[in-house]
């Protein structure tokens, strides 16, 4: 009896030292923390599987479904949505020839932490490893590989968890641009 | 004591949620729907031409098919249900239903979570979160389980899976990439199965409690993210109709998931009380007896991804070996129908070979194999070495 008094005592202090700090979802750090959070704790137990599956209305139901499965925190869960939302934005496609007019010029480097992509992928040594390291990927692999793995991400593994990004021509040139650094 | 167990388990819950410094009140970056649907099914093929029943007969070749949605609804930002149903057909053709689950998640805080209703016991890894078919690597489930894909004529240990009550989940952060994950639950517990000396043990959920006593369980693990995990669960409950005989059972799970290969295993026991009489001379009654009946497993499962060999035809093929070994002080020396209950006891593998079309929709090719060690248990030996092919998939 005195040690399940104990366990109890332990867990309502412990619990009460938790503190969240309010993160905007719009931050490019929480959707990198959300895509590591995802490859992470998916792949635990099964496939993580891409963002398009859902819609952004069913994710937001699923997500609570799989943050108590997973036993991933509030926070943690919020920042996977971020991830999520990234991914599935509507407003721009990622097709080669697609050019989106008046887009805001991103850097590749601004682009890879703006999807996530170090969540699943080691760059420089820093990332997930959920899927191959990218450092020397366009040389190993070609130019054109990388180009139609950004564009169709199944196109070489159906299996593949890797999401279609919604992304543009000068989107999909400047990260090529940064993985050839 | 199992009351001011409960009692102490709901207090701590909600002093968690009073004491709790959570400040955020962030919003979701995602459309905010009520519904989702989600869910498993398969389409399974075995071919088991050795295979007999326990009178002798043989067991046809089958295929079987099940479908397992589960319905989601967000009732809130705190609130949420569930519900998994199954609908299968067994070896006779005939439609089942099954209410796996159906809950409620009460999100206390960042980190603790209350469910409430029918759920699947934080016991081990595999019935908990690895049984769906797309997610289990294997056709089969490991010899250790029965139930849900058939476990031949190998008896497994007493399967806990899912129950009515209580749970209290919690997760702590320890830096980057440590984890401990806590769950403690108080269900319905174990039943008495019918039989003329008292049966064994029943682990359904039921309506109602055969003996006014819960039982109580816990799981604690500690994850290195994303690679490690191990944890530790126990679960003990009355199940005699008196609530005299207590039924108990451990489990250490521990799972290694790597880039392109995963090793899992579970080292599964279970302590079952059961009594009974000696015989007396004549009409009078013999001397009483309680005994401690212990079945114990475990398995070991691996599994590989070809994709780390750089040719692209291999990229969606996964091998899948398991090795399950059951043992149990079962030996046929008093006629009990416990015994006979406990089923036959020996080891099992499973070679398989997985071929993925889509994140969540795989084939599967499987062959397992059993030996029996103590044939004389209860049925007739015969071989038990079976083919499978399965199409599982999540939506």
């Amino acid at each position: 009896m005195k040690s399940i008094k104990f366990v109890f005592t332990i867990i309502v202090l412990t619990t009460s030292a938790f503190s969240i700090k309010a993160q905007h979802v719009n931050d490019p750090s929480l959707v990198a923390k959300g895509a590591k959070v995802y490859s992470e704790n998916c792949a635990r137990c099964h496939n993580a599987r891409p963002a398009e599956e859902y819609s952004k209305k069913e994710w937001s139901v699923v997500i609570p479904h799989m943050r108590a499965k997973a036993h991933m925190t509030g926070k943690e869960a919020l920042a996977v949505e971020a991830f999520l939302a990234s991914t599935l934005t509507a407003d721009v496609r990622n097709a080669e020839e697609y050019t989106k007019p008046n887009a805001p010029k991103k850097s590749g480097e601004e682009l890879v932490t703006q999807f996530g992509c170090q969540g699943c992928h080691q760059i420089k040594g820093e990332g997930g490893k959920l899927g191959p390291a990218l450092d020397g990927v366009v040389a190993s692999k070609g130019e054109s590989f990388v180009l139609k793995k950004l564009i169709d991400p199944k196109f070489n593994n159906a299996a593949s968890a890797m999401p279609k990004y919604p992304m543009n021509k000068e989107d999909i040139k400047a990260i090529i641009g940064f993985l050839k650094e | 004591m199992k009351k001011v167990l409960l009692q102490s388990a709901v207090a701590a819950a909600i002093s968690m949620s009073l004491m709790t410094t959570a400040t955020a009140q962030e919003s979701s970056a995602l459309d905010i729907g009520r519904l989702a649907l989600a869910g498993y099914g398969d389409v399974t093929y075995a071919y088991q031409p050795d295979m007999k029943d326990e009178e002798g007969n043989d067991i046809q070749n089958n295929v079987v098919a099940r479908f397992v949605p589960i319905f989601l609804f967000q009732l809130s930002e705190k609130i949420h249900i569930e519900a998994e149903l199954e609908f299968s057909t067994n070896a006779e053709g005939e439609t089942e239903t099954e209410l796996e689950y159906a809950n409620m998640h009460y999100f206390f805080n960042d980190n603790t979570i209350i469910t409430a209703g029918k759920f699947l016991l934080p016991f081990g890894q595999f019935g908990a979160n690895l049984h769906p078919s797309w997610i289990n690597k294997a056709v089969s489930n490991p010899g250790i389980y029965g139930g849900h894909g058939g476990n031949g004529s190998l008896g497994g240990v007493t399967s806990i899976m899912n129950d009515t009550g209580i749970n209290v989940a919690n997760t702590w952060v320890l830096g980057d990439a440590g984890r401990i994950f806590t769950d403690f639950y108080a269900v319905s517990g174990p039943r008495q199965e019918e039989g003329d000396h008292g049966g064994g043990v029943e682990i359904e959920s039921k309506n109602g409690d055969n003996n006014d006593s819960m039982a109580f369980g816990g799981r604690i693990a500690y994850a290195f993210l994303p690679e490690w995990e191990i944890g530790m669960s126990y679960y003990s409950g009355a199940y005699s109709d008196d609530g005299d005989l207590n039924y108990s059972a451990y489990n250490i799970d521990f799972n290694w998931v790597g880039s392109y290969s995963s090793v899992r295993g579970e080292i599964f026991g279970s302590t079952a009380e059961t009594e009974g009489e000696e015989e007396g001379e004549e009409e009078g009654h013999g001397e009483e007896w309680v005994k401690d009946f212990d079945k114990s497993g475990w398995y070991i499962q691996g599994t590989w991804q070809a994709r780390q060999l750089g040719k692209s035809w291999l990229n969606p093929v996964e091998f899948v070996v398991r090795y399950s070994d059951i043992e149990s002080d079962f030996d046929g020396s008093i006629e009990h129908d416990f015994e006979e209950d406990g089923g036959k006891t020996g080891s099992r593998i499973y070679y398989g070979v997985n071929y993925w079309l889509e994140p969540s929709a795989v084939l599967k090719l499987g062959a397992e194999s059993t030996s029996i060690e103590n044939e004389e248990a209860s049925h007739t030996s015969v071989p038990d070495d079976r083919i499978f092919l399965q199409l599982a998939f999540g939506f």
